[in-house]
């Protein structure tokens, strides 16, 4: 019988139903628990802030549990019309990336903004300390100097 | 102190600078004169302050755009009424600038641009950039901004209320064009025109007119101008 002889339907059940061996999820479980410390280490570093973690460690926790529950990936992957699990798994973590990566651009045009207007505020404060008020005239108009008595 | 304050933003200048403020000197002594130095490396700073003018030295290199915001910040937290804005390369002419303020002086314009084109001037410019300046300034009466002969040039007077509606976040580091004339204009303020000379652009030590830039800058400056086109009034 050639490939093509093959109800795809019939080929598509087998794909989706292949096992997974059990060296990969001990391999997954493990990988998702290193980084999951990996995580919380750099918190206690200080070296990732703690508003930052929610999603590294719902990925760690999401590893982990698809590699107890690996069915649920079946059950996806046939809600979603895809043939393997692996091409599901892959679909969805570029997706995920996808999305961060724009998140990050997100986050860093606001850093941005906020970095543009700290090192204006600066360099304004910096010459209004070391430049003459007679050449600057730019004293603030909502701040009102006394003025000197005439000598 | 003067009413109107000249703001220069210059980025490695130093050939130029004091030769740009001795002409404005020349030209407009009544004039303040801020150099806002956006993270020169050469001696712009030293210059400018030797030159006579106010300086204003960013910490690291910001853009054009966010230079003159700098200079619109500091012009606001001053009681000057009007701004000029020249560039530091010694292309645009001093002796322009009274000609620039004048019709903010007599209350019929927020925003004057010096333009090379609204009678014929010397100004040759490049037929890629020719093309560039009817390009947008196509797309600025298409977005409903003000008809503008030379939306790019960068030599303009602004009154009080206009560079102080330019310091909000809105405002653009990098290249400030059609994207703030638009907003400027949906904002109601009066926008005019009056002829300047203009030399043609020194040879840059850094090319700034790569095609792969040309490309960028059309694409972002489409961008900008779709997103003034959508801002809301009350903002800014």
């Amino acid at each position: 019988m050639t490939p093509d002889q093959l109800d795809i339907e019939r080929l598509r059940q087998l794909a989706l139903e292949q096992p997974e061996s059990g060296v990969t999820r001990g391999i997954a479980l493990v990988i998702s628990l290193c980084f999951l410390l990996a995580v919380l280490d750099l918190v206690r570093r200080g070296r990732l802030r703690e508003e930052y973690t929610p999603i590294w460690v719902a990925v760690a926790l999401g590893i982990m549990a698809l590699s107890v529950w690996f069915d649920v990936v079946r059950v996806i992957a046939r809600l979603i019309g895809a043939w393997t699990p692996s091409s599901t798994l892959y679909f969805f973590g570029v997706l995920f990336l996808l999305i961060l990566c724009l998140n990050y651009a997100v986050r860093l045009s606001a850093l941005s903004t906020q970095v543009k207007l700290l090192a204006q505020e600066v360099s304004i404060l910096r010459a209004r300390l070391t430049t003459p008020k007679a050449e600057d005239g730019g004293r603030d108009t909502d701040v009102r100097e006394p003025k000197s008595p005439p000598s | 102190m003067s009413d109107a304050l000249v703001i220069i933003p210059a980025f490695n200048e130093e050939r130029t600078i004091a030769g740009v403020i001795d002409r404005l000197r020349a030209a407009a002594a009544d004039l303040d004169v801020l150099v806002v130095d956006d993270g020169s490396r050469d001696a712009t700073a030293t210059r400018a302050r030797a030159a006579g003018a106010a300086v204003v030295s960013h910490v690291f290199n910001l853009g054009y755009g966010a230079a003159l915001q700098t200079g619109y910040k500091w012009a606001a937290r001053g009681a000057w009424a009007w701004v000029v804005q020249m560039d530091a390369d010694g292309q645009h002419d001093p002796a322009d600038v009274p000609r620039l303020l004048a019709p903010l002086r007599a209350g019929t314009a927020d925003v004057v641009i010096g333009s090379r084109f609204v009678t014929a001037s010397g100004y040759r410019m490049g037929f890629a950039r020719s093309v560039g300046r009817v390009f947008f300034q196509r797309v600025l009466v298409a977005f409903g901004g003000a008809r503008v002969a030379d939306p790019t040039s960068g030599f303009q007077a602004l009154a009080r209320r206009a560079f102080a509606f330019c310091c909000g976040d809105f405002y653009p580091s990098d290249f400030p064009d059609i994207d703030v004339l638009l907003l400027l204009h949906r904002h109601g303020f009066r926008i005019t025109e009056v002829p300047v000379e203009m030399a043609p652009s020194p040879p840059a030590r850094v090319p700034m007119h790569t095609p792969l830039r040309e490309v960028y800058y059309t694409y972002k400056m489409l961008l900008s101008t779709f997103r003034s086109a959508l801002m809301p009034r009350e903002r800014g």
